[in-house]
């Protein structure tokens, strides 16, 4: 299957090519032949894919790519010590969502304004009108509103690249042997989850991530956007104690205590697999796993995942999360790295991406009909991101300890029965303490 | 030890010693049984001990180094070759140079008199206690930042021509940078264990050379070195054990050319796919470790019980 | 002989252990009373004085881990000592099968620890590891029906329980080997006396043979405790510190601290407080061991003048 789909994409890549030449335009790779561009990537679905078609990109513009593939949250440490150097090894990196406040804070990444106004690289046909917008605004812009966020004073260093969003997959045949509706809103949703340990013995109700650390924390703040929550109010002010935010936490550890077994030490791969392996009904997660499920050397439920939107609470907020390419400041080809930059996320790139099983972060490759023929979600994707919330976490520089200190605190909290309001009052108090020693609170 | 000899005990004590070993091997079988199935059979957990045996584990693990291209792999991920000649480069010149330096620091320390032999063993001990997390944090900044050399000009730019790569040459990311880590942190167990053996060796032979005209250097490589060389193997199988096994530093020093197998593992050690992967990488990384027991377990006892009881 | 050969004979080293030991610890002792980011050359950081000590002195989050080093490394020495010293007492006789044990019980000490953590990992997984397989299979039994034996959440409720029982597979043999040699080396001469005074098994090894071990057990212990506190990648692969903090030994904490915060100035001063804690360990060890070592060859002296 893989072969075809590589020959697929590889007409469709020298199609590209050939019209370039016919205008009579020079090759605009021509100068970089023979370059060597070290990329870093992350280990995941999205960048699987992105492999295989990799040695297309190669072909056409006689650029070569090494790519140094790490777990997630190994990249990001190594790029912490990579981008700090005079020069660094890497020529393109993907960065998880949250470190574009780190590389644009320290000033370790590239604005990308000069290289699209550069007739010699950019590409007159690149549409950027067709990347998805929340992606590009969550992903790409700083420097806007909150210093994270979009905004009149934003501006673009980095592109979304294996970005998501998540979604609800849940199991169709367990669903329609006992009559149940797909959860719409969230109490339906929550009443569900320990609802069908009662149904079907033996099957959890919802596989969660819930292992210590960065995990707990993303699972908990999956759940409050929708609720209403947010991690800070005006002027920086922790507000994650709130009402909402001990709902979440609830909300967490019901889905943790009616989940399958073991659940307390998930991580993503770990959840997937337990859904995989029929050992629940639903997966709340990110949209990168649908064709996993759909592999039947590695899932039992293959043929039988349906998917629907992320379930609405108090407002429709699923997360914006993923990756993002930016090319680091002390990088050796930064020119040479804005054209792999630009292949890739241009529409043949993203398409042979999501063709091979990757996150589109075009809406023309969610529409096509080829890739919805090959992939049933990707529609039901596409809708879904509609609701993406850029907000549902703050990317600030102190993000990381926060982070640390909600995941190992709310792992308490599933674990060793802390209680949720007094959990978040602490994670609240020490939260407020950080902002003030970085100088947040210093214009109030 | 003749075999006959052999008391007659109570059974239980025969199947005491049996549970023993049982549990001592037990998890090392897991590992290996492990490593020859696919992940479905792992997580389903069919079959027990019984099984159908495949190597399509080890073939994801050595893609790198395989001379055919595995039919199962889209693509080749796990680097494992790469990272097991890394990790034989480091251990094999760590221990070396452990060994010549801890020897002739040895020998000084028991001939010359330097310093008490208290002094020499409490030194030791408290060298010894370092946690490798505590140098972390330090050696982490020295490597990268303070052990540098410009590579504008002289040996810095030297290196850079030569070898290629980019930036300033830092220790940080090399093979020496990590070697010399461990050489220091084992030299004060290796100085320690060799001290007990070198006090055994007759003065009067090393007296004997001497009149016949050697020099310290010859005396020490060509009298004394031969005679500890229980010592010296004891020694060796524990330095290289350190230096093969090590993860924290080496993590926080390696780059992505000179990484270790244990950082290998560790880091995908919780990727979704690829669970009977990374039991072959543990059992391929398990199996010098396992040949010394079987082999040299006379030489690990010994040096275990020089370094408590003579120490 | 020149005078200059002992030197040269210590020069390399010395050099080492001063280029890539003792330095490093003096940095460490420099960069705790920074505020030091590893982006940063350490000379371009802001002195801060004892703020980083002052701020872990009031972090919850730091006490929980001490707690925990503590707690880890003092139950698994306990337990060592008291597994490994009662089975070599037991299992210290002419008997066929204890070359081929004494060869094997040291093949957990020599595989790398992050394989250990894997395996373990496995043998304590919820649903597929060994020990619920186990558990599982008794359940099914009718006797174990009726005891409500059934599977463990290892790792989620138990997880400090599971690393301390990886530690003790791993490193139970050290002690068990060194308190063979050490029982195996006693004067003959003393148990033989003993013997013909009439003592019963438990005397002897009450009265003679653990007094004249004593000193080798301290060493040995104090060895031990040491190791325990360098414990590091078995917990970081079976749990990484998790669930919450309870496993989060402080190598761990240090680690995270200097890898995942990037507040090195923090994680140096955390190492200082636990070499601090090791330097005292190792000083009250070592005033022990002195006393024992006085009280055996008191013993020794007396056990031969009889015998």
């Amino acid at each position: 299957m893989l072969k075809r789909l590589l020959a697929t994409t590889m007409v469709a890549g020298v199609a590209m090519t050939g019209a370039a030449f016919a205008d009579g335009h020079s090759n605009p790779y021509a100068e970089y032949e023979g370059t060597t561009l070290v990329v870093n990537f992350p280990a995941h679905p999205h960048y699987n894919a992105v492999m295989e078609v990799l040695p297309e990109f190669t072909a056409q513009t006689g650029i070569e790519v090494e790519v140094d593939m790490l777990p997630y949250l190994d990249m990001r440490e190594r790029q912490t010590l990579e981008l700090a150097l005079d020069e660094g090894a890497y020529d393109m990196i993907a960065y998880v969502v949250f470190s574009k406040a780190d590389y644009v804070y320290a000033d370790q990444i590239l604005n990308l304004a000069p290289f699209f106004m550069n007739p010699r690289l950019a590409d007159p046909n690149y549409d950027a009108e067709d990347l998805i917008d929340g992606y590009v605004q969550n992903i790409g812009v700083a420097g806007g509103e909150r210093g994270y966020l979009p905004g009149p004073t934003g501006s673009l260093y980095g592109l979304p690249f294996g970005s998501e969003t998540s979604v609800l997959y849940y199991r169709t045949d367990v669903f329609e042997e006992h009559g149940l509706e797909v959860p719409e809103t969230y109490d339906d949703f929550l009443a569900l989850a320990c609802e069908i340990p009662e149904l079907v013995p033996g099957m959890g109700g919802v596989a969660s991530r819930a292992a210590s650390g960065h995990q707990a924390s993303h699972a908990f703040l999956l759940h409050l956007a929708p609720l209403g929550g947010r991690v800070f109010g005006d002027g920086w002010d922790p507000t994650i104690n709130s009402p909402e935010g001990v709902a979440a936490a609830e909300a967490l550890r019901s889905i943790v205590e009616c989940g399958p077994e073991g659940s307390s030490a998930f991580g993503p791969a770990e959840a997937a697999n337990a859904f995989a392996q029929g050992q629940a009904a639903m997966f709340l997660d990110s949209i990168a796993f649908a064709a996993t499920f759909e592999d039947e050397s590695r899932s039992t439920v293959a043929g039988n995942v349906g998917w629907a939107p992320h379930p609405v609470g108090v407002r429709a907020a699923s997360q914006t999360g993923g990756f993002g390419i930016a090319i680091p400041r002390n990088g050796a080809n930064p020119e040479a790295a804005f054209l792999l930059m630009q292949w890739l996320t241009s529409r043949e790139g993203d398409l042979a991406v999501a063709m091979a099983g990757g996150n589109p972060s075009r809406f023309s490759t969610y529409a096509n009909e080829e890739l919805n023929a090959q992939y049933p979600w990707s529609s039901t994707f596409g809708e879904a991101l509609a609701d993406a919330d850029p907000d549902w976490r703050p990317i600030i520089p102190p993000w990381g300890r926060i982070n640390a200190d909600i995941g190992t605190t709310m792992s308490q909290v599933l674990t060793e029965g802390l209680d949720p309001q007094e959990a978040l009052d602490g994670i609240a108090e020490r939260t407020r303490a950080l902002m003030e020693e970085e100088g947040y609170y210093t214009w109030q | 030890m003749a075999d006959t000899n052999y008391d007659r005990q109570n059974p239980a004590f025969y199947v005491l010693i049996a549970i023993l070993i049982l549990m001592s091997v037990g998890p090392v079988i897991i590992l290996l049984a492990n490593s020859m199935r696919l992940d479905v059979d792992i997580t389903s957990g069919v079959g027990g001990l019984i099984f159908m045996p495949t190597i399509r584990n080890y073939e994801t693990a050595l893609c790198d180094i395989l001379w055919y291209e595995p039919e199962h792999l889209r693509f080749c991920q796990i680097r494992f070759g790469g990272a097991f000649i890394n990790s034989i480069i480091i251990a094999l010149i760590s221990t070396a140079l452990t060994l010549i330096f801890g020897c002739m620091a040895a020998y000084a320390l028991v001939r010359f008199k330097f310093m008490g032999r208290d002094t020499v063993s409490l030194s030791t001990l408290a060298v010894r206690m370092i946690p490798p997390a505590v140098l972390l944090v330090p050696v982490f900044g020295l490597w990268n930042n303070a052990f540098c050399l410009d590579n504008d000009y002289g040996l810095g730019a030297w290196i850079r021509d030569t070898f290629g790569g980019r930036g300033d040459v830092c220790l940080a990311g090399t093979h020496s940078g990590i070697i010399i880590v461990y050489v220091a942190m084992n030299l004060p167990f290796v100085i320690w264990i060799l001290q007990s053996f070198i006090v055994q060796v007759p003065k009067s032979l090393e007296e004997a050379a001497r009149v016949d005209g050697a020099g310290p250097f010859q005396v020490f490589f060509l009298v004394v070195l031969p005679l500890i060389k229980p010592g010296l193997a004891a020694a060796s199988i524990f330095t290289f054990r350190i230096a093969w096994n090590e993860y924290l530093l080496a993590s926080a020093l390696a780059d992505r050319d000179t990484m270790t197998v244990p950082i290998l593992i560790v880091n995908n050690a919780s990727e979704f796919d690829g669970l009977g992967t990374i039991f072959a990488t543990g059992m391929l990384l398990a199996i010098p470790p396992i040949l010394f027991t079987l082999f040299a377990s006379r030489q690990i006892i010994t040096g275990m019980t020089a370094g408590a009881v003579k120490g | 002989m020149n005078r200059s050969t002992p030197y040269l004979f210590i020069a390399p080293a010395a050099l080492v252990m001063a280029l890539a030991l003792f330095y490093p610890i003096g940095y460490m002792m420099w960069g705790s009373f920074r505020d030091w980011d590893p982006t940063q050359n350490i000379s371009e950081t802001e002195f801060v004085g004892f703020a980083n000590y002052v701020r872990l002195w009031g972090d919850a989050f730091f006490w929980e881990s001490f707690s925990v080093t503590l707690i880890f490394a003092f139950t698994v020495v306990v337990v060592e000592m008291v597994i490994g010293v009662g089975l070599a007492l037991l299992l210290d006789r002419n008997i066929r099968g204890m070359s081929v044990l004494r060869t094997l019980f040291i093949l957990p000490m020599m595989i790398a620890p992050v394989v250990v953590g894997l395996v373990w990992r496995f043998m304590f997984h919820q649903t597929y590891g060994t020990f619920n397989r186990f558990l599982n299979w008794i359940g099914d039994t009718w006797w174990g029906n009726l005891l409500g034996i059934g599977p463990v959440d290892w790792l989620g409720q138990n997880p400090l329980l599971s690393v301390i029982f990886a530690d003790i597979w791993q490193w139970t043999p050290f002690i068990f080997i060194l308190s063979l040699a050490a029982l195996q080396s006693l004067p003959r001469s003393a148990l033989e006396a003993a013997r013909i005074d009439g003592a019963t098994g438990w005397q002897q090894v009450w009265f003679i043979k653990l007094p004249l071990m004593a000193p080798v057990l301290v060493v040995t212990m104090l060895l031990r405790l040491i190791d325990a506190f360098k414990v590091l990648e078995v917990i970081l692969v079976m749990t990484g510190g998790g669930p919450g903090l309870s496993t989060e030994i402080l190598a761990l904490r240090i680690a995270r601290t200097a890898r995942e915060f990037r507040e090195l100035g923090e994680a140096a001063a955390m190492s200082n407080y636990l070499l601090m804690l090791l330097m005292l360990l190792t000083l009250g060890m070592f005033a022990f061991n002195r006393w024992t070592e006085a009280r055996s060859r008191k013993l020794k002296f007396a056990a031969e003048e009889e015998g």
